[in-house]
């Protein structure tokens, strides 16, 4: 079978031949050596044609075989098409015991060559594929179609850029001779257009194709958990479809599954080697992430085709996987927004009431639709945990004094074994799986960002913070810990207490700021514009001067470093440029220091106290104004007794406050 | 330490299940490179290739399950491998744990519970861990919390530190609990337990974590069991609290380590010891209690508790060093040093870059904040009398001027005060604004904000210069004093 031949199992260079593949109905027979020439194109005209009447059984070496010879002489290009077009044609008049399946084969080297060497062969198989297509698939039985039917679906995304492989007119004139009028109709690519209807059976035909595909990824990785999720979903899906939906479901579906076997193409199930990328013929990113290898003696018996062949040396296999590399860094993340994509639609499918979220439904599917309605992030987590609870109770440990000191523990393969992903930078370790991956990322964008924030750190000093209060403890959730939040059991709520002693530094860091107070000045009241309130001054003993604390002095005036580092920020900080023009409407002198107590009151005001909502509202921030003004209040409370120093002045501080 | 012949580095292979010790003198340090294989320090993975750096007289052991070859450069005053270790032990005690955890999480979540499952407890382990002097508790609370952390189930179990002449997190003299997210590093004993956050960005959140500490000021259990009691059981009000808002940190359960004289020891009486073991065992609820290596205390602890709870004798790590007096008392220092300058251990030669436990080590370098304040600035306590006898050694009929729980003023312009150089604890301010809601004994209830010491009074000119981690405002603030001074 043509797809299970494209999906063998990630590395099959030994037992590349072994019975699982259908493919091959038979003992491949040994490919006739071509020697080294150099023919006309007469030549190779009868050389390449004799070599295409041996397929007649599904043999992949000739095929293989052929498809080199394609490739080496690219040049022969028309010569080839028109070889395969005839045989193709021709096949029917074989004798009436050879079935039809028989042109499938032929069909199967098409698409080999179309997909492997591309240019300039799709070109010029463009030219006949659409009626050949459809006049082979008229004339085929069931099985065949099917067959021929998956191949088309590949074709979709069978070029190098992912693109149709024959062209997008070409591939919808298939599909459409295929499925009907519309067919196409609702790819996710935006060159279909047409509006017609999408029969069942095509996406019928595409689920399965598409589950099989999975299937085909579980099997080969038993530990996929995303495919064994997608197999999921793609089975209710089927459910669906088979209980009947709308049009418009239907779409979505096309849609989605579409999207989700180009993620799938591109995605290649052993880590991909960043190798580079071969000229053009590179290996199509087709739906087959391995072959089997060539046969030694195969190359050997192909001397033209090693030279010029980009991979001499690699196996086939090796060559598929290497897709081009523009492909490889969208690998794991189209896999994962492919899934989210398809979760997506199922949700849609349930608020549209189409997947009934209740059981009992009408449509049949309602049951296991049900149960596995919510394959979302959590539920992974609790299928991994699920796991991890069965292979721990499996292991019988009595809490006793002789039973804890009698056994040999298994607990290497818990904290070794089962958590594969290790972080190199800390040695934190996470289970190799498509979550626990997803939680390394998490650890590791952690850890990047607090590079970036040490480096940004650099010459800054650090202080160790406050202890938390009860409050702040009880109610830490621990966000990472099961559930929302870290993905690393590193950073519990830190992004609160990280924020928090920010805030705290930042704070004191803009307490500390002074302004001398001019000369002269000490006994008049100073207001901060922002919040109206007054400055205190108090006796700086190192400097022997007058300051104001938490003061900056910006345009002339002079602010509260705390106020004027609020207001800063964004829509403070156009309120404030407001409240400045309104000042200057009211014509207030902009001198420094009195000027703001002359404010017309009312407008002033009114802008000071958007200002302060403002300020208050980004949550961070609002916990600094908070306590902010705590600090402001107790201080003020103290300051009678607190800054004390040379009595005279205090006297008449005291003198200054009063009429506030 | 810095240069002092040449680079001296040699490579140890480990057999499986066999660990490599070794102690370091005052002033030295070493570096630990894990080349091949898989090694742990007290519970905790070291990542390959990476220098771990060990100071302060640290002793400790790298173990490996499954053999490994480890890179030592430094020069520690003993070092040898051990085939004899307890992990086994406390492997299968980590096992028998994650089955109580698992099971818990399974009630919680309400999934279905197979037949022979159906009689097993569902209640996550909260383990109290005793032991004589020397024993290992410590060691063993880490590895059993590393090994919960490290399991990848999210567990954050809560480890709570009762013995105060070790500080935990916090400095020495206080209890406190946090919950644990990453294995806990091991690098010095003055941050035995990993370190409380910093403004700092910390790679390890075992590096930052959110300790909720009271105050006891005092290293032994002895000098005022009450106190002691009262702290435990507000501790463990706060831990039931906190369970009932996080009820699936709670199924990751708890872990206890106690000081030495819950266990037994000169001068505690036999009392003392059962009531504060008692109360932690109520305020936790502890279902659990590990006796590391002492029979008599196990004995002890069955007949007491075993129609309540799971007494389990472990065995010892032949590993553990005795410690004297003089040793603890330096670990004191580092620890206040510690907690306000930060964690500096300088590499050996020839190690340029390292990391302790996965840091970076310019991150933990802190500025604390050296300030004048007055006297009136700061509201300064201490609890119960300065110097105390045990109410058993008071006449009999006689009532103590200063009852062990009562918070007496101290006026810091009193000569004899005792406040120069002393460690104050500075109290988080009370919840309740609200005076009338205010009680006499508030004081003993509040949890602590940080730590200062006075390093300088001017009676005279009624100031007082303070050294706090950080340039938060302490006025208005209440502290109280303890028995620890440090002085840099």
């Amino acid at each position: 079978m043509y797809s299970q031949h494209y999906s063998a199992p990630p590395f099959p260079q030994q037992s590349s031949f072994a019975p699982p593949y259908q493919y091959y109905q038979q003992q491949p027979p040994q490919p006739p050596p071509v020697p080294v020439y150099h023919p006309d194109p007469a030549t190779f005209r009868r050389d390449y044609a004799n070599q295409l009447a041996e397929l007649k059984v599904n043999s992949r070496p000739i095929i293989q075989n052929l498809s080199m010879v394609a490739q080496e002489f690219a040049r022969f290009a028309d010569v080839v098409a028109q070889c395969l077009e005839s045989h193709i044609r021709r096949a029917p008049m074989l004798p009436p015991q050879v079935p039809q399946w028989m042109k499938l084969p032929a069909f199967y080297l098409l698409d080999a060559i179309s997909k492997n060497v591309y240019d300039p062969y799709a070109r010029h198989f463009a030219a006949f594929v659409v009626p050949l297509f459809l006049e082979t698939y008229a004339q085929v039985d069931e099985a065949t179609r099917s067959k021929m039917e998956e191949m088309l679906i590949t074709w979709r995304s069978g070029s190098p850029t992912n693109k149709e492989l024959f062209g997008v007119s070409a591939q919808i004139a298939i599909e459409r001779g295929v499925w009907g009028d519309g067919a196409a109709s609702n790819s996710t690519n935006s060159f279909y257009s047409g509006s017609g209807q999408i029969t069942k059976t095509q996406v019928l035909t595409e689920l399965e194709f598409t589950l099989n595909q999975k299937e085909r990824a579980v099997q080969s990785n038993p530990y996929d958990t995303t495919s064994q999720n997608h197999i999921n979903i793609l089975h209710q899906l089927r459910k669906l479809v088979e209980a009947g939906v709308s049009q418009e479901e239907l779409q979505q579906i096309l849609t989605q599954l579409r999207s989700l076997v180009r993620s799938a193409v591109t995605a290649p199930p052993p880590p991909p080697v960043p190798a580079p990328s071969p000229p053009a013929p590179v290996a199509a990113p087709a739906p087959w992430p391995a072959q089997p290898s060539y046969p030694i003696q195969q190359q050997a018996s192909f001397p033209p085709a090693a030279p010029m062949y980009p991979f001499p040396t690699s196996t086939y296999d090796n060559v598929k996987t290497e897709t081009p590399p523009s492909v490889i860094p969208s690998a794991s993340g189209s896999g994962l927004s492919a899934q989210s994509s398809i979760l997506n639609l199922l949700s849609t499918l349930k608020k549209a009431g189409i997947v009934p979220s209740e059981s009992g439904t009408p449509l049949g599917a309602g049951a296991t639709a049900q149960e596995e309605s919510k394959p979302e992030p959590p539920n992974l987590e609790r299928e991994s945990s699920r796991n991890y609870r069965d292979a721990i109770l499996m292991h019988d440990v009595k809490l006793t004094s002789t039973d804890i000191t009698r056994k040999r523990p298994d607990v290497v393969e818990f904290l070794y074994d089962r958590l594969a992903a290790q972080c190199k930078q800390c040695g934190i370790r996470f289970p190799d799986t498509v979550f626990g991956k997803k939680r390394m990322e998490g650890h590791l964008d952690m850890h990047f960002k607090q590079n970036r924030k040490a480096n940004q750190n650099i010459g800054r000093g650090h202080s160790r913070s406050w202890f938390v209060g009860i409050e702040d403890w009880v109610h830490d959730l621990s966000l990472d810990v099961k559930g929302k939040g870290r993905e690393d059991g590193a950073r519990p709520m830190n992004a609160k207490a990280a924020a928090a002693a920010e805030v705290a530094k930042r704070d004191a860091d803009l307490r500390a700021q002074y302004v001398v107070v001019p000369p002269g000045e000490e006994a008049k009241p100073v207001s901060c514009p922002i919040c109206k309130e007054h400055f205190k001054s108090e006796f700086l003993e190192d400097d022997e001067d007058w300051v104001w604390r938490n003061a900056v002095l910006k345009d002339e005036r002079v602010y509260h470093a705390t106020c004027h580092a609020d207001t800063a920020n964004g829509l403070a900080l156009r309120l404030r440029s407001e409240l400045a023009h309104l000042r200057s409407h009211s014509g207030t002198p902009e001198s420094a220091a009195g000027s703001a107590r002359m404010v017309t009151p009312p407008s002033g005001l009114k802008i000071s106290e958007a200002l302060r909502s403002v300020s208050l509202s980004p949550s961070p921030e609002s916990k600094l104004v908070g306590t902010k003004r705590k600090v402001d209040d107790t201080e003020r409370s103290l300051s009678g007794e607190a800054d004390g120093t040379p009595p005279l002045k205090k006297m008449a501080l005291a003198v200054d406050s009063t009429p506030e | 330490m810095a240069s002092e012949g040449p680079v001296e580095t040699r490579e140890w292979t480990l057999d499986p299940e066999t660990e490599y010790r070794f102690e370091l003198d005052p002033g030295t340090s070493l570096a630990v490179k894990l080349i091949r294989g898989h090694a742990e320090v007290f519970g905790a993975e070291l990542a390959a290739n990476k220098p771990y750096l060990f100071g302060s007289e640290c002793k400790a052991a790298i173990f490996t399950w499954r053999g490994c070859t480890i890179e030592v450069t430094g020069q520690p005053s003993t070092e040898y491998v051990s085939e004899e270790t307890p992990m086994a032990a406390y492997a299968n005690l980590h096992m028998a744990f994650e089955q109580m955890r698992v099971r818990a999480l399974r009630d919680l979540r309400g999934s279905p519970v197979p037949e022979y499952e159906r009689e097993k407890p569902t209640d996550p382990p909260r383990v109290l861990v005793l032991g004589p002097e020397n024993s290992g508790k410590t060691t063993v609370c880490k590895i059993l919390i590393n090994y919960a952390v490290r399991a990848g189930q999210r567990w954050s179990p809560l480890l709570i530190n009762t013995d105060t002449s070790e500080g935990g997190w916090a400095a020495p003299g206080a209890l406190s609990a946090a919950p644990v997210h990453s294995p806990l590093p091991t690098c010095s004993p003055a941050s035995p337990l990993g370190s409380a956050a910093t403004s700092a960005p910390t790679a390890l959140s075992s590096n930052a974590l959110l300790p909720l500490a009271y105050w006891y000021g005092h290293a032994e259990s002895k000098r005022n069991p009450l106190l002691m009691e009262r702290i435990i059981r507000n501790l463990g009000e706060n831990v039931t609290d906190k369970f009932q808002v996080d009820l699936e940190g709670r199924t990751a359960g708890l872990i206890v380590d106690t000081p030495s004289s819950f266990a037994a020891g000169p001068g505690s009486s036999s009392d003392d010891r059962h009531r504060l073991i008692k109360a932690c065992v109520d305020a936790f609820k502890i279902n659990v209690i590990l006796v590391v290596g002492h029979e008599k205390l196990n004995v002890e602890m069955q007949r007491a508790y075993s129609s309540l709870l799971t007494v389990v004798k472990i065995p010892k790590s032949g590993g553990v060093v005795e410690l004297d007096h003089l040793y603890r008392e330096r670990v004191h220092n580092y620890q206040l040093h510690t907690y306000m300058y930060g964690q500096i251990i300088p590499p050996p030669a020839g190690i340029s870059s390292a990391s302790l436990g996965g840091e970076t080590l310019s991150d933990l370098v802190l500025s604390p904040s050296s300030t004048v304040i007055n006297f009136g600035d700061l509201s300064i306590f201490r609890i119960g009398a300065e110097t105390m006898a045990p109410s058993s050694a008071l006449p009999i009929g006689a009532a103590r001027a200063v009852s062990e729980t009562q918070a007496v003023p101290i006026d810091p312009s009193q000569p004899g005060s005792g406040l120069l150089n002393a460690v104050l604890a500075v109290l988080a301010p009370p919840v309740n604004t609200d005076e009338s809601e205010r009680y006499d004994e508030e004081i003993l209830d509040l949890p602590i904000s940080g730590f200062i010491i006075v390093t300088n009074l001017d009676i005279p000119h009624r100031k007082m210069t303070i050294l706090a981690p950080n340039q938060g405002s302490i006025v208005g603030r209440t502290a109280v004093v303890g028995s620890f001074e440090w002085q840099e």
